[in-house]
């Protein structure tokens, strides 16, 4: 079988091949005692290569992979039975109701939030989300919220539940491009803080709180402060209890543009 | 000097020189510096005042910046642009940009879509974009921010719908049409409530059973006719009338299962824009079997027709006539051939209806006929310049071989009573035309060289000039009066989206979306150089 090397050194069986063969169907498919075997599984075997959060190591980042939500069953039940040979990642011997665990549970590391089962009260998380835990101070759903952070309207869908509790509880970890924070001082003194949504050598784009855009020119630009840190607070950790945290995590899981449906078409027609 | 100038004018932006929203009054108004609608005004004559770049000048153009759409295959928005934020589509993606230098500042995607069709461009309205995607969902975003406030479907998918269209926004509707004619579908334009999604009315362009105009067709087809209404429309405030197209009856190129006129799939429909209602109609192509959708733009204008002034409608029809109709009532006034190549009727009789010439419909073998199945043109914008009186339409002189099958037809799988290709001898021209309206005669031709590909429309100005993207995939400026060449700009792309110009900090662009690019151009200005400005980061 044809492999391709991809980003972060991550072997997989070329897609052309993969076209030609049927996929295969995982037997955990959906069960949620599945992905915490696996989970067990990857902490004892996978986890001094891929970090403990497969976040990454010497082996790739499995986290909030591309490369992994691309890829079928088939890819990565082969990848783990039979490692990758010239590289660090060893075949297993493990059995393959083991390995579909571990399948399974990778998976559901990258899967949208909505289809996660989080497990909190979601009818809580929105009372907290709109009401003490501040977070519609800065994010919108569905247009009622702040600007200064991403719109979470879809982030069911846009986002892995593991993506949003990171960016619940480490927020610099990685910033979301285009939230940046900056304060921009203009050749006569003005100051403009805000959001920077893109920046070049000659020109900027900031947004402030009320939402006003500034699309300025390097040439009447003094100096541009980035903050370093994500503008959201660090310490949700510690402000919201761990019950508090799932519920809004449940919240913001359930927020999608569409409720998927299986199936729908595909084609393109010219009119 | 020059920094204070850039000052001036970042506090005018900053300071909201620009009332906050896109109202309708703004809208009604027509272009000024910002471009607000499809075609610039709901007039459709895309005709702007910016006189920045005149017949003198328009040789100094040059670049001004470009801006890569990642994965764009083929663009046909028209941009629109509000307050410095140009708002530019592709496939289920719409993208805001920095008008004067193509940066992005947001970009929205409908990520769940499973449809990957083209995208004709947005609405504003308020602090709002509207957009639908390929699926035929209604979508309203911030516009400031991008941010999703709804996303409504409005046709399915399993009917056979999809959906192409830019929405069209008046008072506090959004109006939208639907695509997918070409496989059986049943027509509508549809208005929703600009703040809720709600629906505010629904016309069909196909007659339900019973309904008048039902007679016109068969059984089966009755239920699957067609009559898309896949591009936006124009619309006469005083009137209260909207202007909507409608496309072919289905099957295609087979009229054996649909006899009659096939009401009201192939013509222009003039609907209350409050309640939907038609106040008239009037088909061009009755019982259609070369796949002429009316698809071509309504422009409205003024004009003496016999020593009285009449409110009419434009329309340089697919069918190789150019029309003009009152608009108040829908009567036909004149309709005159404004291609050479055109050979399925001898002309259009008093009441409007064409007189056709024996032995011109698709056959199962193939019969050669003309316009081609694209139209003397089509869905790419004309213009209308008030200072010249001229209409500038992309014209295609083509013919084709047009077969037709008598198979039974069988809705949503693709067929289409089988199709039309173009006669290997006989390449198709693209030219740029100048029709006068008052008379319906060529006032000046601009042949392009090509290979009739082009799908680009044009833009006029106030400065004398106009703009179109040629068949070669060059940005052209002609001088609107005898279509003398000004200036060219080889794109390297194909161009099938139509230009828009308009002016941020006093100057003035023409933009125009190349298959996977927005690209801006302007008059040239020596650059200053950008001195490095220092950036720090801090916690």
């Amino acid at each position: 079988m044809a492999m391709v090397l991809l980003a972060g050194g991550f072997l997989l069986p070329a897609q052309d091949n993969e076209k030609k063969e049927e996929d295969l169907k995982n037997p955990h498919e959906g069960k949620a005692e599945a992905v915490e075997a696996g989970r067990k599984q990857f902490l004892n075997s996978c986890s001094g290569c891929h970090g403990p959060n497969a976040e990454g190591g010497r082996g790739p980042r499995l986290l909030k992979s591309g490369v992994v939500r691309g890829s079928s069953n088939r890819q990565l039940f082969t990848l783990i039975k039979d490692g990758v040979k010239g590289s660090d990642m060893p075949p297993t011997k493990a059995p393959d109701e083991k390995i579909w665990e571990m399948v399974s549970f990778v998976k559901n590391l990258n899967a949208p939030a909505y289809e996660a089962n989080a497990s909190g009260n979601a009818e809580s998380g929105g009372k907290l989300f709109h009401g003490k835990a501040g977070c519609a101070g800065c994010h919108a759903i569905a247009g009622k919220g702040g600007v200064i952070g991403p719109d979470l309207t879809n982030a069911g869908m846009s986002r892995s539940y593991a993506n949003l509790r990171e960016s619940l509880l480490q927020p610099s970890e990685r910033p979301s491009e285009g939230y940046l924070g900056v304060t921009v001082t203009l050749r006569d003194g003005k100051k403009i803080s805000g959001i920077a949504k893109n920046n070049t050598n000659y020109s900027i784009q900031v947004m402030d709180r009320q939402s006003k855009l500034y699309l300025l020119n390097k040439l009447e630009v003094s100096e541009i402060v980035f903050k370093k840190s994500s503008l959201m607070p660090e310490d949700f950790g510690k402000r919201l209890s761990k019950a508090e945290i799932d519920d809004v995590l449940a919240y913001v899981s359930r927020q999608v543009e569409r409720v998927p449906v299986p199936g729908g078409e595909a084609g393109a027609k010219e009119q | 000097m020059r920094v204070k100038q850039f000052a001036v004018v970042a506090a005018m932006m900053a300071a909201g020189a620009m009332p906050a929203q896109v109202r309708y009054e703004d809208i009604l108004k027509g272009p000024s510096g910002n471009w607000l609608t499809y075609a610039g005004d709901y007039a459709g004559q895309r005709h702007s005042p910016l006189k920045q770049i005149t017949t003198a000048n328009a040789n100094q153009m040059t670049a001004k910046w470009v801006h890569h759409v990642e994965n764009a295959k083929r663009l046909e928005c028209v941009p629109l642009v509000y307050d410095g934020i140009m708002y530019v589509t592709d496939s289920n993606l719409v993208i805001a940009l920095d008008a004067r230098t193509g940066r992005k500042i947001w970009q929205y995607k409908a990520e769940q879509v499973k449809r990957q069709d083209i995208n004709r461009g947005v609405a504003l309205l308020g602090d709002r974009v509207y957009f639908a995607t390929s699926d035929a969902h209604l979508v309203a975003l911030d516009r400031k921010t991008g941010g999703l406030l709804w996303s409504k479907p409005y046709a399915d998918t399993k009917k056979g719908y999809f959906a192409t269209v830019a929405p069209f926004a008046a008072k506090n509707l959004i109006v939208v049409g639907v695509s997918g004619g070409d496989s059986g579908m049943r027509g509508f334009v549809a208005a929703y409530k600009a703040d809720s999604g709600e629906e505010a009315w629904r016309i069909y362009t196909i007659p339900a059973r019973g309904e008048p105009g039902s007679e016109s067709w068969g059984d089966l087809t009755l239920d699957w006719g067609g009559g898309g209404t896949w591009l936006s429309g124009t619309y006469d405030p005083a009137l209260n009338s909207l202007f909507w197209t409608t496309g072919n009856p289905w099957p295609d190129f087979y009229g054996g299962d649909r006899k009659g006129d096939n009401l009201y799939s192939d013509s222009l429909l003039s609907l209350d824009v409050d309640t939907g209602k038609m106040k008239w109609y009037f088909q061009f192509t009755p019982n259609d079997v070369w796949d002429w959708d009316a698809q071509a733009w309504p422009v409205l204008i003024d004009m003496p027709v016999n020593g009285k002034m009449r409110k009419v409608v434009l329309h340089a029809n697919r069918n190789g006539f150019f029309y003009v109709l009152d608009r108040v009532t829908g009567e036909y006034l004149r309709a005159t051939p404004y291609v050479e190549k055109l050979s399925w009727a001898k002309g259009i009789d008093a009441k409007g209806r064409p007189i056709l010439i024996p032995g011109q419909e698709p056959t199962p073998g193939g019969k050669v006929a003309c316009p081609s199945v694209r139209g003397a043109s089509n869905w790419m914008s004309p213009s209308y310049s008030p200072a010249t009186g001229l209409l500038y339409v992309p014209t295609l002189e083509q013919c084709d071989v047009y077969t037709s099958s008598s198979k039974h037809p069988e809705p949503m799988k693709g067929f289409a009573g089988t199709g039309a290709e173009s006669v290997p001898s006989e390449p198709g021209k693209f030219y740029m035309r100048a029709l006068d309206p008052k008379t319906g005669a060529k006032k000046w031709d601009y042949p392009m060289t090509g290979d009739a590909s082009s799908w680009a429309g044009t833009v006029s100005t106030a400065g004398g000039v106009l703009f179109f993207g040629d068949d070669d995939g060059q940005m052209v400026a002609l001088d609107s009066k005898d279509g003398r060449h000004l200036w060219h700009f080889n794109t390297g792309q194909r161009l099938t989206a139509s230009p828009i110009t308009y002016e941020v900090a006093g100057k003035q662009y023409v933009a125009i979306a190349t298959a996977t690019d927005v690209m801006a151009f302007g008059l040239f200005e020596p650059a200053p150089s950008v001195p490095l400005v220092k950036e720090r980061i801090e916690d």
